[in-house]
């Protein structure tokens, strides 16, 4: 959030960005803000936006002047995109909007440049689409083409002065909603895994072309459910287009996303299978069930064990790593074990069976912790 | 068909550069305005006395691409933005008349926005594909009679010119000033960055001379003493010289009506001192008058020293105005 005393931001202009910030769907950023009056107060008036866009940033400079709070802001664009020009595009017949939102422009309204940022980046998309179509490259005519009935995808041409030119497709995955897959998350935007493709453009024709480098993105969010970097893509076969490509990892995707929810069920009733045991955990993630930590002791020596539940669950087991309550390090930090994996598992057991045979282990390895905490605070003396 | 020709370069006198580059760093915010000048075809300065066989040819080519100047003479700057177009940079050409009451010559715009990168926006770049997609006579610039009568080359030239002003966004920098010229072409709509070249500034200025037409804003007054010349006939003087003679021998009646009416002014402003009184500062006469003529430069004085008073007054008055909008506009945005 933007604060509206320092910098110093006109309120009208602060309202708008704050509801931009707050009320996008997209994460935008503000790199810079800052103020263009010669005297004071030194109102900050102008600020650059990083909207995202194509699984990158465009970086965007939004001009308001503190002297003329009613009229409409105006946009620098980034230097490598100085032939876009929104309104060309507009009246070119892709969208009438920006028009009507410039000439309607309220300022005491602050969703409208919520609706201004939105509309520019349609356009962008168009522009994008009409530069790679005016590239002498049939094949990325022909994916362009194919792919045209499937909403959202974004391209754009990346042509940095050291590397060859090649266009760039984000293409979201799967039309559903994965917030709603997963119960109580506390997910602030909607997530959605894109597909990366990324083409070489190739100005004469070829009977065999390169295949494009391919790579799925999702947010670090996301992470929590699924490791998205983990997911092994299918192949990319010889004279194989996107339109062909993408039925086939959207499969392949699908039934992992659906295997991950369900192991999210299976770490539910591992961790409530602790408590009988343990007694109830101190902790625990109560939404992706990733992590427990629970009380335990023996005789006088009492400690914490932290459960880490991977996504693979119950594929792969919890790391347990104990955490001593009566023994601290030099620096004042309670002594932890190393992570423990060697402990007996199977994943075709009852979640109680697991959560029993790990009590058991524990209470044989809390001995060895017990002396290895005695060592390790000896040593300091 | 000059509408769309490539200019060569942007030229602008010193002193004017200078007072558009004060008025945008005086001004709190940011500005906009208009640019007057001329297109110019400077003289190749490689013009060869050979008659080739091929001469045909080679000169249409040099028709067919001459090397344009626009020369920047004088500008209006609104002292705001969005003087004459809207927040779609669409002209509102009431106001751009307004802009323009002395009726000069509109070759472009420019505008002056503090720490921003020096690239046109996306409203610059509507306002100049409208002007300069209007020729003169849509925009509903009547053009004022040019002094020679004759219709300047390239007239038809769109008021293709943008002029982008800024100062550094980092604040270390040790210049505090940044400008970047361009043409719109509405052939291509793109702006292509053009070089500026500053007249009188450099060692090769005095070539500049020969190339630079001023443009003077007073008026070209062709009275003559012609009602004086009755009383005495063998000095008949012509105040304003090099009237052409020719010119004043085919007089029209519109002409003489014209002439009359800038003879009012000027008895106006000397104020009862009869011209014809001058020839008495000639001769052996003249002593006696100089108290006379002194009388008069007194009284000029005074009047200057009246319209000095008057202007510190209105600046005053304007001033405060200023102030006072500035209040009000705080306060529509919620500042106080």
């Amino acid at each position: 959030m933007v604060n509206a005393s320092e910098p110093m931001v006109p309120p009208l202009i602060g309202a708008q960005l704050n509801y931009l910030l707050s009320h996008s769907p997209l994460s935008i950023k503000v790199e810079q803000i800052w103020s263009g009056s010669k005297n004071p107060p030194y109102l900050s008036d102008r600020f650059t936006l990083l909207i995202p866009f194509c699984l990158d940033y465009i970086k965007w400079d939004v001009i308001y002047n503190a002297q003329n709070p009613l009229v409409a802001p105006d946009i620098i664009f980034a230097a490598v995109d100085e032939n876009f020009h929104p309104f060309s595009i507009s009246a070119e017949g892709h969208s009438h909007s920006l028009k009507s939102i410039l000439c309607d422009w309220n300022c005491k309204d602050p969703s409208k440049l919520l609706l201004l940022i939105h509309e520019l980046r349609v356009l962008y998309n168009v522009y994008q689409r009409k530069k790679i179509g005016q590239l002498d490259d049939e094949r990325l005519k022909f994916e362009i083409s194919t792919i045209h009935s499937r909403e959202g995808i974004e391209v754009s041409m990346n042509s940095a002065p050291d590397k060859a030119d090649e266009v760039k497709f984000s293409v979201p995955l799967l039309d559903i909603d994965l917030n709603k897959m997963v119960h109580g998350c506390t997910w602030k935007h909607r997530q959605q895994i894109f597909l990366q493709v990324i083409f070489p453009i190739s100005r004469k024709y070829s009977l065999a072309p390169t295949a494009p480098r391919i790579k799925l993105v999702g947010s670090s969010e996301l992470k929590a459910l699924f490791p998205i970097e983990d997911v092994k893509l299918p192949p990319w076969l010889d004279g194989m287009c996107l339109a062909e490509y993408l039925p086939i990892i959207e499969d392949n995707l699908n039934t992992q996303i659906v295997e991950a929810v369900a192991a999210i069920g299976a770490r539910r009733r591992f961790i409530e299978a602790l408590a009988p045991l343990f007694g109830r955990p101190l902790e625990a993630d109560p939404v992706f069930c990733r992590k427990a930590t629970v009380f335990s002791c023996s005789g006088v020596f009492t400690f914490l064990v932290h459960f880490s539940l991977p996504t693979q669950f119950p594929k792969q087991q919890p790391v347990l790593v104990l955490q001593s309550s009566q023994h601290f390090n030099s620096l004042g930090t309670p002594v932890m074990s190393p992570p423990l994996m060697d402990y007996p598992w199977s994943p075709r057991w009852e979640e109680p069976k697991m959560a029993e045979r790990i009590y058991e282990f524990l209470a044989e390895e809390c001995l060895n912790f017990k002396k290895y905490c005695n060592e390790s605070q000896l040593q300091q003396y | 068909m000059n509408d769309d020709l490539p200019l060569e370069k942007i030229a602008i006198s010193g002193p004017t550069l200078a007072s558009l580059i004060q008025r945008f760093s005086s001004s709190n915010g940011d500005v906009d305005g208009l640019l007057f000048g001329h297109v110019t075809q400077p003289t190749p300065v490689n013009l060869l006395d050979d008659d080739f066989p091929s001469s045909s040819s080679s000169s249409s080519i040099r028709s067919d691409s001459p090397t344009l100047v626009a020369n920047i003479t004088s500008f209006f700057c609104s002292g705001t933005l969005s003087s004459f177009y809207d927040s779609l940079g669409q002209l509102n050409l009431s106001a751009l008349n307004r802009c323009n009451q002395q009726q000069q010559r509109l070759i472009g715009w420019f505008v002056g926005r503090r720490r921003t990168s020096l690239r046109p926006s996306m409203r610059e770049f509507s306002v100049s594909s409208s002007l300069s997609s209007n020729s003169l006579e849509t925009l509903n610039f009547s053009q004022k009679e040019s002094i020679s009568s004759i219709s300047p080359p390239f007239h038809n030239f769109p008021p293709c010119v943008f002029l982008l002003l800024s100062s550094p966004l980092s604040v270390q920098l040790i210049h505090t000033h940044d400008y970047r010229a361009f043409q719109f072409r509405r052939s291509t709509d793109v702006f292509e960055p053009k070089s500026i070249d500053v007249i009188n500034i450099g060692p090769a200025f005095r070539g500049h001379y020969g190339a630079f037409s001023p443009n003077s804003q007073f008026p070209w007054l062709s009275c003559s003493m012609k009602e004086f010349s009755s009383s005495s006939p063998s000095r008949e003087m012509e105040i304003v010289s090099g009237d052409d003679d020719d010119k004043g021998k085919e007089e029209s009646l519109v002409s003489l009506k014209r002439v009359a009416k800038d003879q009012h002014g000027l008895d106006l402003c000397a104020e009862g001192y009869e011209v014809g009184r001058l020839s008495k500062l000639v001769g052996s006469e003249a002593v006696n008058y100089t108290s006379e003529l002194e009388d008069l430069y007194g009284k000029m004085l005074a009047k200057l020293e009246g319209l000095a008073r008057v202007v510190e007054k209105s600046s005053a008055l304007v001033l405060e105005q200023e102030r006072c909008n500035i209040k009000l506009r705080n306060k529509v945005s919620g500042l106080e």
